[in-house]
């Protein structure tokens, strides 16, 4: 059974955002008003940390790539009343938006904040209607989302695999942030496929993981020389 | 009335309202089981058996995608423009109807009788070409209609795709049908 992983090298990112544009495209994540994004209710799966450093005028801006990091012991799928959250065999952490009834219990349990909640009706204007990906539903008012690691695509490489009577090849399903990002920092493959680019990351003395004396074990990895 | 004008009057006529109320519940669950919910009728009265037999057409002929994509597709006037142009070829006043759409390039608005809501991922190549799975499994026996089906003749249902999921020793992680 693969366990899926990312592997972000912040010796690359150059913190552009291009991620996290082509995230929202990808899963038609909803655009917030000014006035509700005043109030912190932005949509985005793949967030961005800003760090800033040092003191005025000399500062130093970190900028790091934060999707849900499909941790391996979630702390958000413990807390769900309705098993709308819940980690499946190949690892990922599935967020089913019909069944959640919006008690955003598993928000307040993520430590990275890395789940979002409807709390407006997405509104799309004429434009956009147009550019929806149909492979990822709307989801309505009053539940909570979050990065999905694609899940869609993977369903499409799986049925690729079995009509061709193959494995899933490394890098074959791949995250829409992975394929957008100019600098080539973001890796997706199979943590169980020790040949995997991600695996190799993975065991990089440079590798590290968010709070990880939490015992969460993401499997989000980052690569980073500093720090 | 007061209140306990109200009592009498009901406890004297608790028999009558008794069977009114029945008689209500009766009806209502009749209306359940007999009454037939809203019956598909669709723009033309199109002959599968017809088609299958006389015209000797295989069903990925028309159904174009149903063993590539996820969706089979309904087949509209550019296919059946293929036998279905200028001179009728039959006496049916359906043909008629058929070819007016032709000759004015109007779309036919075909309803569909199969479908899953937006957040339920269904592919067609998965279970008709990997899965070897037969139409009639989820469609009946579409061959032998002469009339298009007003109802669905099975469910797609989660519990209905569940089941056979089961059978087959097939993934029945929501996260497989649910995006
Ligand atoms: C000549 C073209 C043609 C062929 C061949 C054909 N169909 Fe159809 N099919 C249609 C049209 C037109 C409709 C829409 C009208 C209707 O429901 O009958 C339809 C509707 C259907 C539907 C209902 C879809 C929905 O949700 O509305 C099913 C199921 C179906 N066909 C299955 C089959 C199967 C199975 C075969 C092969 C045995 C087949 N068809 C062969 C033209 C065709
Ligand atoms: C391969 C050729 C072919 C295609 C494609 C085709 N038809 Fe036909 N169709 C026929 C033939 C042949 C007949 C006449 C059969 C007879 O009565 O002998 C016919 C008859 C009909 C009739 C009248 C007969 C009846 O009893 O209903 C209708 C209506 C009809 N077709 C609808 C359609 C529709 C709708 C399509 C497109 C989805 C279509 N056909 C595509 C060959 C075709
Ligand atoms: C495992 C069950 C299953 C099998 C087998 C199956 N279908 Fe379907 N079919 C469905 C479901 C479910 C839908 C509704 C799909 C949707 O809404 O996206 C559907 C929809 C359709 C439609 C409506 C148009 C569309 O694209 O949604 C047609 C036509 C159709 N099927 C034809 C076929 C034909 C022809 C075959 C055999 C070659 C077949 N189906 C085999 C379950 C099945
Ligand atoms: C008649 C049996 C049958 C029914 C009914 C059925 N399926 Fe399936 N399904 C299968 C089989 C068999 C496979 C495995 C095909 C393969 O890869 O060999 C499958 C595979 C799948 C997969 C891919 C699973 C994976 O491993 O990732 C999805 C998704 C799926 N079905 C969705 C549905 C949905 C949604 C419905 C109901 C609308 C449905 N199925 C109804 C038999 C069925
Ligand atoms: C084999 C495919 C399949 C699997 C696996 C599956 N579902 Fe479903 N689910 C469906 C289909 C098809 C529907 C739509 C038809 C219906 O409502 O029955 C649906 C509907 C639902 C609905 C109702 C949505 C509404 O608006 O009424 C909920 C909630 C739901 N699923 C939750 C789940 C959960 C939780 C799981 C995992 C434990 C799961 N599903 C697994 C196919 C599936």
């Amino acid at each position: 059974m693969p366990k899926w992983a990312m592997a972000i090298d912040l010796d690359k990112c150059t913190g552009c955002g291009d991620c996290m544009a082509a995230c929202k495209l990808e899963n038609n994540v909803a655009i917030v008003d000014a006035e509700q994004a005043a109030d912190d209710r932005v949509m985005l799966w793949m967030d961005m940390m800003t760090i800033y450093e040092g003191e005025y005028p000399n500062i130093k801006l970190k900028r790091i790539p934060k999707p849900c990091f499909h941790c391996d012991n979630p702390p958000c799928i413990k807390v769900c009343p309705v098993h709308a959250t819940y980690k499946n065999e190949e690892g990922l952490v599935a967020q089913i938006y019909n069944r959640c009834i919006g008690c955003r219990y598993c928000m307040a349990a993520c430590p990275y904040t890395a789940k979002v909640f409807n709390w407006y009706e997405p509104e799309w204007a004429d434009e956009f209607k147009t550019c929806m990906n149909p492979d990822v539903s709307l989801r309505m008012k009053g539940v909570v989302e979050k990065c999905s690691f694609c899940a869609h695509r993977l369903q499409k490489v799986k049925e690729n695999a079995r009509a061709d009577d193959r494995e899933i090849s490394d890098g074959e399903y791949s995250p829409a942030c992975a394929d957008s990002c100019p600098a080539e920092a973001i890796f997706f493959g199979d943590l169980e496929n020790k040949e995997s680019k991600v695996f190799k990351l993975s065991n990089s003395p440079r590798a590290f993981r968010e709070l990880e004396d939490l015992g969460t074990i993401p499997k989000v990895f980052y690569l980073s020389e500093k720090e | 009335m007061n209140v306990i004008d109200l009592r009498k009057t009901i406890k004297k006529n608790s028999k009558r309202i008794l069977i009114a109320l029945s008689a209500v519940i009766v009806l209502a669950m009749v209306w359940e089981i007999f009454g037939a919910p809203n019956a598909i009728i669709q723009p033309i009265n199109y002959n599968h058996k017809l088609h299958i037999e006389k015209a000797k057409l295989t069903c990925v002929d028309c159904h174009l995608f149903v063993e590539t994509m996820a969706a089979a597709t309904i087949p509209n006037i550019e296919v059946c423009s293929d036998c279905h142009s200028g001179e009728p070829l039959s006496k049916s006043p359906e043909e008629v109807k058929l070819l007016k759409y032709i000759e004015s390039g109007k779309r036919i608005p075909w309803k569909k009788i199969y479908s899953v809501p937006a957040h339920v991922y269904f592919s067609h190549r998965r279970h008709v070409t990997i899965g070897e799975i037969k139409c009639i499994q989820c469609h009946g026996n579409v061959q032998e209609l002469t009339e298009p089906a007003s109802h669905p003749l099975w469910l797609a249902t989660m519990k209905n795709c569940i089941k056979c999921h089961k059978e087959n020793k097939v993934t029945y992680d929501c996260l497989a049908c649910h995006h």
